[in-house]
């Protein structure tokens, strides 16, 4: 499947950015477009939640739970992808190229599974809409 | 473990079920019980999704109280009526359940829930699968004898600041011990959501008493909690902040207000709440 365009990227942002001003109950001027959720918007294990429930009646799609984390993941076999709770060579290289979004820098290793969220920016909620509405054309 | 099923469990029986679709339910409110708050209502919609939820699931996760988009109340429930809940299944998964659920009371519909979401966590850790499923297969059958629920304690709530009109904080002082933890959760104690909100109405009720934007006699009434997120556990004996922030006056015949808990600083719970003014006559 394509990846998201910038132009198909921007087109959903002022909504993506009003839906997580909305589930955070913050300013939609905060939401940049390269903020981190959790570390620059206090975001929670609930808020992701909370963001897939409303990106999918505001866009009116279907967002398979943990798709984020699946698709990040592409078809590496999870023992390839992380060992012990902390994500492989291989797994951060895969990591690197689907979120290309996310600044090299911030890729530090270890890096534990369960940190892998603090990555994910405005722009990874974005992609993940755009995919949504991809499968949901193609589906027919 | 002597209140487990019946301190905190409001489903009696279960009428209709189709596994991850819907389900409707009964519970009975016993006569003897002091008051039966409206956010009770919600748990029994709650707990019927849940049932439904869990056994979708063969019992390896159970829903927790995680969101609501809308809550809509009704006219009080009063001791000694019986709920008809029904829930209808939006979704469920193995880290949540989304669902909306209706629930009336002698033929007045007296709640309706919006796009409610359960996140799930392992059922091992709160409950027992075997005696959860057990459960289950009960209330699908004969269903469970009435009567049980006890009513529960009027929360501790000391308003420790208040601005005219427009805010008030409180601190609510969760019980060290009470019946309903023996229930809610067996293995894990958790203070509930909705007695959370159970207190949070009650102080914004208080609140929008003291106003002088009413007539005097004027009566009030909950109607509507928006965009509730409860983001973390409370345990017996915590002490919590609660704080109100009314809007501005937007309805000649409403309040809203912004709410939230809060431990130690960090948020536990955010929403908003309605409060609707009826005049005494």
């Amino acid at each position: 499947m394509a990846e998201p365009t910038k132009q198909e990227i921007q087109a959903v942002y002022p909504t993506v950015a009003k839906t997580i001003a909305d589930a955070l109950g913050c300013d939609v001027d905060q939401v940049k477009l390269d903020v981190s959720l959790i570390e620059g918007l206090d975001a929670e294990s609930i808020d992701f939640l909370d963001l897939v429930f409303r990106l999918e009646r505001a866009f009116k799609i279907k967002i398979p739970r943990g798709k984020i984390v699946e698709d990040a993941r592409g078809d590496l076999p999870e023992a390839e992808y992380e060992q012990k709770g902390i994500v492989t060579e291989a797994g951060m290289q895969r990591l690197r190229a689907f979120l290309t979004e996310v600044p090299a820098d911030r890729f530090t290793t270890p890096l534990k599974v369960a940190d892998v969220p603090r990555l994910f920016t405005t722009e990874t909620f974005c992609k993940l809409v755009v995919r949504a509405q991809h499968a949901a054309a193609t589906a027919g | 473990m002597s209140g487990h099923f019946s301190a905190y469990s409001f489903v009696d029986r279960i009428t209709e079920l189709q596994p991850g679709k819907y389900a409707k339910g009964e519970f009975q409110v016993p006569v003897r019980v002091a008051r039966f708050p409206s956010t009770l209502v919600a748990e029994a919609a709650g707990q019927l999704a849940a049932w439904n939820a869990m056994a979708f699931l063969e019992y390896k996760v159970r829903p927790v109280a995680g969101l609501a988009s809308e809550i809509r109340f009704g006219p009080e429930v009063r001791p000694g009526q019986r709920l008809d809940i029904a829930v209808s299944i939006d979704t469920c998964e193995l880290d949540a359940v989304s669902y909306s659920a209706s629930v009336d009371a002698e033929g007045v519909r007296v709640l309706e829930l919006d796009n409610s979401v359960g996140p799930m966590l392992p059922m091992e850790e709160f409950d027992s699968p075997s005696a959860v499923r057990e459960r289950f297969e009960l209330l699908c059958g004969p269903g469970a004898p009435s009567g049980r629920f006890q009513g529960v304690p009027q929360p501790d709530v000391e308003v420790v600041e208040r601005v005219p009109e427009q805010r008030v904080v409180a601190m609510l002082r969760v019980p060290k011990e009470a019946a309903f933890f023996d229930d809610h959760f067996p293995r894990r104690p958790v203070y509930p959501g909705t007695l959370l909100l159970d207190a949070h109405i009650g102080l914004s009720l208080q609140f929008a008493g003291e106003s002088k934007r009413w007539p005097m006699g004027t009566r009030f009434a909950a109607t509507r909690v928006l965009g509730m997120k409860m983001r973390s556990f409370t345990a017996p004996g915590e002490i919590l902040e609660l704080w109100v922030d009314v809007d501005p006056p937007s309805d000649p015949t409403k309040s809203k207000c912004k709410t939230g808990v809060r431990r130690n600083g960090k948020t536990v719970a955010t929403g908003g709440i309605e409060i609707t003014a009826r005049s005494s006559n």
